[in-house]
């Protein structure tokens, strides 16, 4: 369709609208009078309208406008058994399941004879970080200085010796 | 199709959900770079003289028992990840434990440990390894044989030998008798 067909439909649907200009309308009835193709669109816009009007729309009867608006209902699934569904199964199995695993996870608080053997074992085993100490005083001082070998075989020697002190003492 | 998606994610939560406890009882030290296993030599000498294994909740739990009466001894542990002792009596040969001090040896050179001190004396050996971050310290390994007994340490974490004695003070319990120092 060129710009001179576009310009024409336009007007030619104004017109059986009644949105055209009487001014409008004069100018496009004098046009098609000179233009037999103008004139001849004019005519069968005219006759489709026509022919479009006389369609009637009939209304369904209300038996059968309910049937249809019964059928969205009647295709959903029962309500009842929803919970049945496995997805809903393995979502409540898996309940238990989350509970157990996340208590599982979660770092259980010791108890304090826990506490009070830890406290022990890590003695025990500073005092035998100690002992190496000990027995290895004089390669520490001789390795890597004065400062590990204090560290290791001169404070903690000094410790070993007044934890043993300390019993003799409580012994005595 | 839904379902389909639903089931493959519930199959993936659940997977997800039956692994976290086998994690979660995993030794967690293991995946710390201060960790050295020591292997098991119960095959040779029987049940650990003695075994100690002594985890970050636990440490943390002791540390903040500590804070109170012992402020510098709850710094000091809280900085510590784990604490390990395994310690076996040698009743007749030694040779399987110094075999087994080879190996660890090995593992810690191969791991960027650091030697700090290595005694080689007849009937004795003593090694100590400290694996280092920068200046920061990951972790410390002992190890000790004699004609009685070998000793693993492995401390995992920082501790600065120079704390142990500050360490030794918060504990309030009789070591001489545990180890036999007297």
């Amino acid at each position: 369709m060129n710009e001179y067909d576009e310009k024409w439909e336009e007007q030619i649907n104004a017109l059986l609208d009644g949105e055209l200009s009487s001014a409008d309308a004069d100018l496009l009835k004098a046009e098609a009078s000179d233009d037999r193709e103008l004139a001849r669109a004019i005519i069968e816009a005219y006759q489709l309208q026509k022919a479009m009007d006389a369609i009637r729309v009939e209304r369904a009867p209300d038996s059968l406008r309910k049937r249809l608006r019964a059928i969205p209902r009647q295709q959903r699934p029962a309500p009842v058994f929803r919970i049945l569904q496995p997805r809903w199964v393995m979502a409540l199995a898996a309940i238990p399941l989350v509970v157990f695993s996340v208590s599982l996870m979660q770092p259980e608080e010791p108890s304090a004879q826990e506490i009070a053997k830890a406290r022990q074992d890590l003695a025990i085993a500073f005092a035998y970080l100690d002992k190496a100490g000990q027995f290895t005083g004089q390669e520490i001082e001789s390795t890597v200085g004065n400062t590990m070998s204090d560290a290791i075989a001169g404070s903690v020697i000094r410790n070993i010796k007044s934890q043993n002190e300390t019993s003799k003492e409580n012994e005595a | 199709m839904k379902l389909a998606i639903f089931k493959t994610l519930m199959i993936g939560v659940l997977c997800a959900l039956f692994s976290m406890p086998v994690m979660a009882q995993e030794d967690a030290l293991k995946g710390l770079d201060g960790f050295i296993d020591f292997g098991d030599l119960s095959a040779t000498y029987g049940e650990p003289k003695i075994s100690i294994n002594i985890g970050g909740t636990l440490l943390q739990f002791v540390s903040m028992m500590s804070e109170e009466g012992d402020p510098e001894t709850s710094e000091i542990l809280s900085q510590l990840k784990g604490v390990r002792v395994f310690g076996y009596p040698i009743v007749d040969d030694a040779s399987v434990a110094k075999q087994k001090f080879g190996e660890v040896k090995n593992t810690l050179k191969s791991k960027g440990w650091e030697p700090v001190v290595q005694v080689n004396e007849e009937n004795e050996q003593v090694l100590i390894y400290m694996k280092m971050n920068g200046t920061a310290m990951e972790g410390m390994t002992v190890m000790t044989v004699d004609d009685e007994e070998v000793m693993f340490i492995n401390i995992i974490g920082k501790l600065d030998p120079k704390q142990l004695g500050k360490v030794m003070n918060g504990f309030d319990v009789h070591i001489d008798d545990a180890i036999g120092l007297d």
